[in-house]
């Protein structure tokens, strides 16, 4: 008697274990509750590059701007109609996948390049692109070219280790054109042996080539030629199996760009609340209820463009024609502009 | 005949309405106009605003021009997602058009009529002046079909980036003229707005 006692609670013990650590098991691989917890913190928990101008960077008082720190402030406006809810968290380049799965962050928006062995491999979702980057060169004004396919024999500087060496490599000999690799450890180096003429060219991702640009003595003596010779798609990133959370973030994105599309900026949003256009009226919320779906107000979308902006101007105040940086909106202008910004409807 | 008619009536009502620009009739003074003012040639462009080849995909062929007037752009089409960049001036609220001309005709430091619309709100202007440094269309002007409007020159070089004009689109000497070597009479002329709420 005592014994089947034991037993019988021997079972309901370890069935009780089991359940218990199975459901911790699903709980952390199938966590779904990230837009509950980040309600909860009343903060969105945004991991970002330490500091790299234009896309985040504080300043002296731990205020963070930029085109990366707009976007969490996009989502932090759709959730809680107020864009300085966000904690940023500033991550460096090697540990930004696992900090992600850790729950350290809600969203890494830290100019992360979307590619298929780091969805897969870190088990991560990289839900829409917000800026195509993509190595390209910088040359002095002075030799006069405006095509990459004009470089034939010229010296080309990069920085050793990185994948914008190789990329230089194809790209030179795809096109069958002759040039010599200085290749230097680091970039201010790299950057160096640029200025002092041990190259006549110099290659990284273009953001990054605008960036070094403001850094040397006449800015304007030097060109970033208007090609990209790889692709650099750089894009939010969350965990996989968090559909709800994945989805607003996806459509934060797709919400800025269609914004722009239709015409509707930070300015003119009370405007774009009286429109009869239907478009306008389903983004801005006065038509249907699409945010319900999200689990968000009627007028996310009209919260994101009213406190953040659409993406033209996200992009021009912290990376374009507004910035010091002054990158021409190129391939990231919409799709009926001349690039290739493109977002679903919303209907 | 009376089809003919009709069918020219509503073509030129089409167009009527594609050119249309709301015409305020108030009198007001045009930030953008100063006849007289010799254009000061040291007047550094900030760099935004600067001739820049940019990389443009489009489905028009080379040699067209597009000016996408929000962003304040002229872009000339170079064919292999490329395209020269110009900044502009443009036309300031109610004075922007959209849609597809040609140019019709090219002048060097052309004269200047300001068309009847424009003296209508801005009496004090000259009924005309004579081409030359002190002329508001400055270096070069390319006129738009059968319109009022042209891409021109300018002698005020700091309104590139802003919305001043009655409807034209002005670049600074420099480029007009590197613009006016580039493209002949006949180039397809492609104005593009932001949409409408």
């Amino acid at each position: 008697m005592l014994k089947r006692t034991f037993r019988t609670g021997l079972a309901i013990g370890l069935a009780v274990a089991t359940a218990i650590a199975a459901a911790a098991i699903t709980y952390e691989r199938y966590d779904t509750k990230t837009l509950k917890r980040t309600i909860r913190r009343d903060a969105v928990l945004c991991g970002v590059n330490t500091g790299l101008p234009g896309f985040s960077i504080p300043d002296e008082k731990g205020n963070w701007t930029g085109f990366d720190v707009d976007f969490c402030r996009a989502v932090a406006a759709a959730i809680f109609d107020d864009p300085s809810k966000v904690t940023f968290v500033a991550l460096d380049a090697n540990d930004r996948f696992k900090e992600l799965q850790s729950r350290k962050v809600d969203i890494l928006s830290r100019n992360s390049t979307w590619s298929m062995a780091r969805e897969t491999n870190y088990d991560l979702y990289f839900p829409a692109v917000a800026y195509y980057d993509g190595a390209g060169f910088m040359i002095p004004a002075s030799r006069n070219i405006d095509s990459a396919l004009d470089l034939d024999g010229s010296k080309v500087c990069v920085q050793d280790g990185t994948t914008t060496k190789m990329h230089v490599a194809d790209f030179f000999r795809t096109n069958n054109l002759k040039y010599e690799e200085v290749k230097e450890p680091k970039l201010d180096e790299v950057v160096k042996a640029y200025q002092s003429g041990r190259c006549n060219a110099i290659s990284a991702d273009v953001s990054q080539l605008y960036a070094l640009r403001l850094n040397l003595g006449k800015p304007a003596d030097h060109v970033i030629l208007p090609d990209l010779i790889s692709k650099e798609p750089l894009a939010p990133v969350v965990r996989q199996r968090d559909d709800d959370w994945m989805m607003i973030v996806k459509w934060t994105m797709y919400a800025m760009i269609n914004a722009e599309e239709l015409g509707i900026t930070s300015k003119n949003i009370d405007q774009a609340l009286k429109s009869t256009k239907p478009d306008v009226m389903r983004l801005v919320g006065t038509e249907s209820n699409y945010g319900e779906q999200l689990g968000l107000p009627r007028d996310w979308a009209a919260r994101i463009i009213r406190h953040v902006g659409n993406y033209g101007e996200v992009y021009e105040r912290n990376v374009g024609s507004e910035s010091k940086l002054g990158i021409p909106r190129g391939i990231n202008q919409l799709w009926n502009a001349g690039g290739i910004q493109y977002a679903p409807p919303i209907r | 005949m009376t089809g003919f008619r009709s069918l020219l009536a509503a073509s030129l009502t089409a167009l009527g309405l594609l050119l249309s620009p709301s015409l305020g009739l108030a009198q007001q003074y045009d930030p953008g106009d100063e006849p007289g003012l010799i254009a000061d040639d040291s007047y550094a462009l900030p760099s935004q605003w600067r001739r820049q080849m940019v990389f443009f995909r489009t489905n028009e062929p080379p040699g067209t021009i597009i000016v996408q007037t929000s962003e304040r752009y002229l872009y000339l089409v170079q064919g292999n997602g490329r395209a020269l960049r110009y900044g502009i001036g443009v036309g300031r609220e109610g004075f922007q058009w959209q849609g597809l001309l040609r140019i019709s005709r090219k002048a060097e430091w052309p004269d200047w009529v300001p068309p009847a619309e424009m003296i209508e709100r801005q009496p004090y202007l000259p009924r005309f002046m004579a081409g030359g440094p002190g002329n508001p269309l400055g270096a070069r002007a390319l006129y738009l079909g059968a319109t009022i409007y042209r891409i021109h020159g300018t002698n005020r070089p700091d309104t590139i980036g802003t919305a001043v004009s009655s409807g034209c689109f002005r670049l600074v000497n420099a480029d007009v003229t590197d613009l006016y070597d580039r493209v002949p009479v006949g180039t397809k002329v492609v104005v593009r707005q932001r949409p409408e709420l």
